[in-house]
């Protein structure tokens, strides 16, 4: 450790004593001692991870030449191996992460083998989202009982993939409403997390995965009133994002927090996206009626979700000032507007393109403050695209084009000179 | 109880569904081969496969469509149980359907409505629930080859072996020409 190696230079220029040099050196002593040998964590996992699924590939094989009584003996065979580790570390190895969370990985995907041998053997229909919907469900009171985030983490990528499955890539496609209910179902466990281990990076994978699960399945939602999705989308991003700025999450190092990250950048790039005339072109031609579409799953998730996101947003912002809130925060408010005026009036574009703009030059702002060059070319990055969606609107003459381009270039130029020279001043 | 004997006693538990569960899945079926009534389905297998479930043949069923009067009463995806007879070649036709469970000794399957089509004549296309059969990797695009020379062979026919109980379907056996589909030369060549 790097700081060890400080030490004898410290007591030497007289900074600490050798008193405190000792307490330093035992403080890190005890402290790899008692830490769980990471490595061995993560090999741990792996190779359970790996020898499940290589199971899951040998079966899949479908040995023809086996009696239908072996190859039902051979789909036991593995669940029963992953129940006696499950089992032993029970008993023998409660506090052992590295027993927990591997006995139990092998056991998640040994399930997915039996039940996977079992329909081969008698050819038991179904596609895959259903036999990974009953993997998923048999598979879920492991995380509980063996309080295994390994197990959580297989089954909200397992939930996810049957969404997918179900409500993307089959067709005629159902929409997937039990994926909810089964996110639900895991949450207590990562609510868990949260509060015993916040730091750890059990809990950050689930920052991430979480979010990440919402997101892909919410499209499946989409039936024939999709436009209704770009506000439930807006308000989704919007609700991480408030979600990864409360006191909790955003004392987590950046890259933990994969509520703001998936916010902003989901914002944004659907800003980007609406910045174009196609959307709002045709929401003036097509319209609606809201007889028709109050009960659609799109405008009831719209809705729901917008409302959560909103009242998140009063509950943060009632104590601040309007120069307090980060711009993206009320973007999901402000494309309900856009939205509304957009029935009626081609305006709602120019209204987005301008929040493109408002939000790159307060990010600018932003990053100049903190005298943060990251923050300060995001910011630039921001304008730049809208800048290069523009490039692809034909209606704008390219002299007009050509001036914008420049300006921007040169603005990057500029700004980040004036940054690293006021950085120079400082020093 | 206190945590420390709920969760063993859970555990147990979870041990006892995740066996019952395929157990279950066996008991059934291997009952409905021992005691339910067989039929013989024409189809037309081809070759796809699952990530964890290997490959396997598709079955495309013939004379799978039934004339109906409304299209209003039937819906897709529904639930329908097919009532099926026997031709004079011994190959499964559709009956009748009905949307409650039939009663009595005759043969029927449960299934789901398919395509409705709107032409001149309305029909309904059955989705039978075997359409699945699973084969070893190598074997499953043999057979679907094999398939493909004995469909331009019209006097060779292939047809689905089925066990059907109380409206559950086992499905047997991929047969052509009465030869089992894994058994055929060219599929079952140990090279």
């Amino acid at each position: 450790m790097k700081i060890l190696k400080e030490i004898p230079e410290l007591v030497d220029a007289g900074i600490i004593s050798q008193e405190t040099a000792e307490k330093i050196n035992d403080y890190y002593l005890q402290k790899n001692s008692q830490s769980p040998n990471r490595l061995i964590l993560v090999f741990g996992i792996l190779g359970a991870i790996l020898v499940g699924l290589g199971v899951l590939l040998i079966i899949a094989h479908n040995w023809d030449n086996l009696s239908r009584l072996t190859k039902t003996v051979f789909a036991f065979l593995p669940m029963l191996v992953g129940q006696a580790l499950c089992g032993y570390t029970l008993i023998k190895k409660t506090n052992s992460k590295v027993w927990r969370e591997s006995s139990t990985a092998f056991l998640f995907l040994a399930v997915g083998a039996s039940i996977s041998l079992v329909s081969q053997v008698y050819h038991i229909p179904g596609n895959l989202s259903s036999f990974l919907f009953t993997w998923m469900l048999i598979g879920l009171p492991l995380v509980y009982v063996m309080n295994s985030s390994v197990a959580s983490l297989l089954y909200l990528s397992g939930v996810t993939w049957y969404a997918c499955e179900a409500g993307y890539w089959t067709y005629p496609s159902s929409e997937p409403y039990y994926f909810w209910l089964l996110l639900m179902l895991v949450l207590p466990h990562y609510f868990l997390l949260l509060r015993r281990n916040p730091g750890s990076n059990f809990t950050a994978f689930h920052n991430w995965i979480v979010p990440l699960s919402a997101i892909i399945t919410l499209g499946t939602l989409a039936d024939t009133n999709e436009k209704f999705m770009f506000i439930s989308y807006m308000s989704l991003f919007g609700l991480f994002f408030l979600i990864g700025n409360l006191n909790f999450f955003s004392t987590l190092k950046p890259v933990n927090n994969g509520y703001r990250i998936l916010g902003s950048i989901g914002t944004i790039s659907l800003l980007w996206f609406l910045s174009f005339d196609w959307f709002w072109d045709s929401l003036r031609k097509d319209g609606f009626l809201l007889s028709d579409v109050i009960f659609s799953p799109e405008f009831i998730s719209a809705l729901v979700i917008t409302a959560i996101a909103i009242v998140l947003f009063y509950r943060q912002f009632r104590n601040k000032q309007l120069i307090e809130i980060n711009p993206i925060e009320p973007v999901f408010i402000l494309f309900i507007i856009a939205f509304l005026i957009g029935l009626f009036s081609p305006f709602s574009v120019i209204l987005i393109n301008l929040i493109v703009l408002l939000i790159g030059v307060v990010t600018i702002r932003n990053g100049a403050k903190l005298n943060h060059l990251g923050i300060l070319n995001f910011g630039l990055l921001i304008i730049t695209a809208l800048v290069i969606c523009r490039f692809f609107d034909t209606d704008l003459s390219f002299v007009v084009r050509g001036g914008m381009f420049v300006l921007v270039g040169a603005g990057f130029f500029a700004i980040n000179l004036w940054m690293l020279k006021k950085r120079k001043e400082n020093e | 109880m206190n945590k420390r004997k709920l969760l063993p006693a859970a555990f147990i538990v979870v041990v006892l569904v995740q066996l019952y569960i395929p157990a279950k899945m066996i008991f059934d079926r291997e009952n409905i081969l021992s005691s339910g009534r067989e039929f013989k389905f024409r189809a037309a297998p081809v070759d796809p496969n699952d990530p964890f479930r290997g490959k396997y043949i598709v079955l495309n069923f013939m004379n799978n469509t039934i004339d109906i009067q409304g299209l209003d009463e039937w819906k897709m995806n529904e639930s329908i149980y097919v009532i099926l007879s026997t031709d004079e070649d011994g190959f499964a036709e559709i009956k009748s359907i009905s949307k409650e469970k039939p009663s009595g000794n005759q043969g029927f399957v449960k299934a789901k409505v398919g395509n409705l089509m709107f032409n001149d004549e309305k029909k309904l296309t059955i989705e039978y629930p075997f359409d699945r059969f699973y084969m070893e990797e190598t074997k499953a695009p043999r057979a679907e080859t094999e398939y493909n020379k004995a469909s331009r062979d019209s006097t060779r026919t292939t047809w689905a072996l089925v066990s059907i109980k109380d409206g559950e379907a086992v499905l047997k056996d991929v047969m052509i020409d009465g030869v089992s589909i894994g058994k055929l030369h060219g599929v079952n060549d140990m090279k």
